[in-house]
């Protein structure tokens, strides 16, 4: 597996080489540019001609394509048209905030959608069994946006349950230790901190939760009907375990394999940002600041962001791969 | 940008009062401090970079003082900041400033002439918004401890106009220096507020400045946060999450009915002023062959356009009649503007169309706008109209570089466009709008070459009399009239909701960019 795992790592650089060459080319063949949005409807000429030469826009694209290339290769993303700031700095500022809001979902999905959608298996065609697939389609179709003002509405304003926006009181001092709010304030020993996070954390990872538990439950459920048809699963039975065992330890092992395939996907895309989430939310997560990015054409950000975004989703289908292994002993042989 | 240091000496501070002592001060702070809603995080916090972008520069202001300012409550009126007094040569091209004494940074260091050309000469040489603006600066002297000349290259006397703005307020020379690009997230003014934190994407903390010239603030913070989404603004105003929600720019903005439910809110007030921000259908005046080359042709379109239905329908009152090149509440406007308006009258627009040889349906035109609803909702108004006469217009919203890549090249018929003008003088819409000779420089109305209405605009932009310059802008209103460059559509109102308990907001309209000096909280 050692040498499986090294053969994906080699292949990740020219991988992220071509991505590089991809976003670059596609960034410039989009009308305008970035002095143009950074200067806004009243600029003149003038103004933007002295901005892109500030900014060395009025150089030929191949040349700009290889100094990024050599910064890159020194771990130098560029910097922000529109700030100015180093564009690896600002991203891994924001990290943080996508990946407690990413991996909280995560939890709450798998918590809540592998075992509604083992129950919802074990009994086909049963109450819970419709009631299970009603819900879940509904998570499934609900749009993002709609649920997050519905919830900001309802435990927001008409509850008053749970702040409406942002990833803390703003009147907290804040002083990061890992950029993880909730754990910062566990560490810090600040639990008016950590619990002001955890607060705020509820419904932008409700928001997510929705959507990937109903998948997952949906998932589980269709693979889990189709594991239990196998010959294996009678045979356990037959051989009189309980049926706890039969489901729990035989059945869903191999149930979990897609699941974890979809879980992996899903959970690299929302590392790419929950952009709808994000802005209902004020959540100042990397989605945020790509799109934003994409907006003002500032191109460093959208290079970087992009990289940094590939080369997360490859590791994160490393990991799902390295998982399939761990499940499946004809995998891990493969491996090597 | 994150103050550790500063905040655990705070914390230790406060971690040797008695614990109640300090839950009455960090309440007493909550208390005081103004939350602000915004829609993004400014750019950058310091003139030397700030390209007018409107969060940025509304936070410049309230740290940073300029030499002079526009004085409230009308905002017509020019009035010394850190300048004591000034002097203006006859000719209009040397400005002698006396400074005020005993006026410090927030970093202790003394702001005197100096530091004023120091600041000055930073923001022309290192920003290129403000390179044309500050272009026709020949030399700037210090001619005492406090006391500086700045001579130009040639009249501009709307140059204190220029001085009023954020690019040009005043930075602490040694802080600039110690901080160099990292300045820009770590401003050091004079102004009634200093710097205090910078979260980007989440907000800014500015706390008061008890030693300010003018008397320190009554707030004790003013906390910027940002919440791109209109709808959870109004949440939070609603709610108190915030004290103050204000438009900063209209793709931003919170949609006409929640204006109107937040109307119905007795917990806040609509301050509503009137802005110098013009809306307009323009022609492209420079194309020879475009079906609207034929004066009969605009005149007819504008005649088309129901304007009160407009104002009414799509933004319920929060928008006002433009009347011509410039708003009514601007000091250079004409009153005869509203009698030489066009009025909604489709019978004279067909009437025209069928004198310019224009059959019914046969006309088709592009109108492009800006993307965004509000902009939507008028482009379909106008469509609209337009139909009611036998035009067809197909509305193409476009997003807003590829909408100025294809205005400055020339490539459309009419549009869908305006200007918020950044500086407050009638210069500001007039010479870049209107001057043939800029026609492919920016988004203007792209007019054909025309020495006469050019020579007009250059004299009442140099003339220095006031009341000539007046005049002379009404003779320019007149001759842009008979030339019918575009129908002028409304201006929105500035918007701004405020929780009630905030006391002391005054409205600056152009730029609509807030002071909260003199702003508390009950």
């Amino acid at each position: 597996m050692g040498r499986y795992v090294l053969q994906r790592l080699a292949a990740l650089a020219p991988v992220l080489l071509l991505v590089l060459v991809i976003v670059f080319s596609l960034s410039r063949l989009i009308p305008g540019d970035p002095a143009t949005t950074l200067l806004g409807p009243g600029a003149t000429e003038t103004q933007i001609a002295a901005l892109r030469a500030q900014l060395r826009l009025d150089e030929p694209a191949h040349w700009q394509l290889l100094a990024y290339l050599g910064g890159v290769l020194q771990g130098d993303l560029g910097r922000s048209l529109k700030t100015g700031a180093p564009v690896l700095n600002e991203i891994l500022l924001r990290l943080p905030a996508t990946l407690e809001l990413t991996i909280a979902a995560t939890l709450v999905a798998v918590v809540i959608g592998v075992p509604v959608g083992v129950l919802s298996a074990v009994g086909p065609n049963s109450a819970l069994d419709h009631a299970v697939r009603l819900v879940s389609l509904a998570g499934v179709s609900m749009p993002a946006f709609l649920l997050a003002v519905l919830l900001q509405l309802v435990f927001g304003i008409h509850l008053g349950l749970l702040p409406i926006s942002g990833r803390s009181s703003p009147f907290f001092l804040d002083d990061p230790i890992t950029g993880f709010m909730v754990l910062d304030g566990l560490i810090s020993g600040d639990l008016e901190l950590a619990g002001d996070a955890l607060r705020h954390l509820l419904l932008p990872t409700a928001v997510l939760a929705a959507f990937l538990a109903a998948t997952l439950a949906r998932f589980v459920r269709n693979a889990m009907l189709d594991v239990m048809t196998e010959d294996y699963v009678r045979t356990a039975r037959s051989k009189g375990l309980p049926e706890r065992a039969v489901v729990f330890v035989h059945a869903l092992r191999n149930a979990l394999l897609p699941a974890v395939t979809i879980l992996g996907l899903k959970f690299a895309e929302l590392l790419g940002g929950a952009i709808l989430t994000e802005t209902v939310f004020a959540w100042p997560g990397v989605g945020r600041y790509m799109f934003d990015a994409i907006s003002n054409r500032d191109y460093p950000v959208v290079q970087g962001a992009t990289l940094v975004f590939a080369l997360l989703f490859m590791l994160v289908s490393l990991g799902v791969d390295l998982m399939h292994g761990v499940l499946d002993p004809r995998v891990r042989r493969r491996m090597g | 940008m994150k103050l550790g240091k500063r905040q655990a000496a705070a914390l230790l501070a406060l971690a040797a009062l008695p614990a109640q002592a300090q839950a009455q001060s960090a309440r007493e702070i909550r208390q005081r401090t103004l939350v602000i809603g915004v829609p993004a995080g400014p750019a950058n916090l310091e003139p030397g970079t700030n390209r007018a972008e409107p969060i940025g520069s509304e936070i410049i202001l309230n740290v940073f003082d300029t030499l002079v300012a526009w004085s409230p409550p009308a905002f017509s009126q020019l009035e010394g900041r850190l300048a004591a007094a000034w002097t203006v040569s006859a000719d209009g091209r040397v400005f002698d400033f006396t400074l005020r004494p005993n006026v410090k940074f927030h970093d202790g260091t003394s702001c005197d002439a100096a530091a004023v050309k120091f600041s000055l000469e930073r923001t022309k040489s290192i920003n290129p918004f403000m390179r044309a603006s500050f272009d026709p600066i020949e030399s700037i002297t210090v001619t005492g401890p406090l006391m500086l000349r700045i001579t130009l290259k040639e009249t501009m006397p709307v140059f204190l106009s220029l001085l009023a703005q954020p690019q040009a307020a005043i930075v602490s020379p040694t802080a600039a220096r110690l901080h160099g690009d990292a300045f820009s997230v770590n401003p050091v003014g004079t102004g009634p507020f200093r710097f205090r934190s910078y979260r980007p994407d989440t907000d800014v903390v500015l706390e008061a400045n008890p030693d300010y010239f003018r008397g320190a603030p009554q707030l004790a913070r003013i906390l910027y946060r940002v919440i791109p989404d209109a709808s959870t603004r109004r949440l939070e105003l609603e709610s108190g999450g915030l004290d103050i929600v204000h438009q900063s720019g209209q793709l931003a903005a919170i949609p006409t009915q929640d204006v109107r439910a937040l109307r119905a809110n007795p917990q806040i007030e609509v301050i509503e002023v009137p802005s110098q921000i013009i809306r307009q259908l323009e022609f492209n005046n420079s194309r020879g062959d475009s079906p609207v080359a034929d004066i009969r042709v605009r005149r007819a379109i504008l005649a088309a356009i129901d304007y009160d239905g407009l104002i009414e329908g799509i933004f319920g009152g929060t928008a006002e009649r433009v009347y011509g090149p410039l708003t009514s509440n601007n000091w250079a406007f004409d009153p005869r503007m509203r009698d030489l308006a066009p009025k909604h009258d489709p019978a004279l627009a067909r009437r025209l169309l069928a004198e310019a040889g224009v059959q019914p349906g046969q006309l088709k035109l592009t109108l492009y706008s800006f993307q965004g609803p509000l902009w939507g909702a008028v482009a379909t108004f106008v469509q609209a109209n337009l139909a009611a006469v036998g035009i067809e217009a197909q509305v193409a919203q476009t997003e807003f570089p590829a909408l100025r890549a294809l205005h400055v090249a020339g490539r459309h018929e009419v549009m869908l466009d305006g200007r918020q003008p950044w500086y407050n003088d009638p210069d500001a819409h007039i010479t870049i709008g209107y001057l043939s000779t800029l026609a492919d420089t920016a988004m203007t109305f792209r007019m054909p070459k025309d020495d006469a209405l050019d020579a007009l605009i250059t004299r009442a932009q140099t003339n220095v009399d006031f009341e000539q310059r007046r005049q002379l802008y009404h003779q320019v209103q007149a001759q842009i009239m008979e030339r019918a460059p575009a129908a002028f559509l409304f201006s929105p109102k500035l918007i701004v909701f405020r929780r009630r308990g905030v006391q002391g907001l005054v409205v600056n309209s152009a730029p609509p960019l807030n002071e909260y000096w003199g702003v508390s909280k009950s």
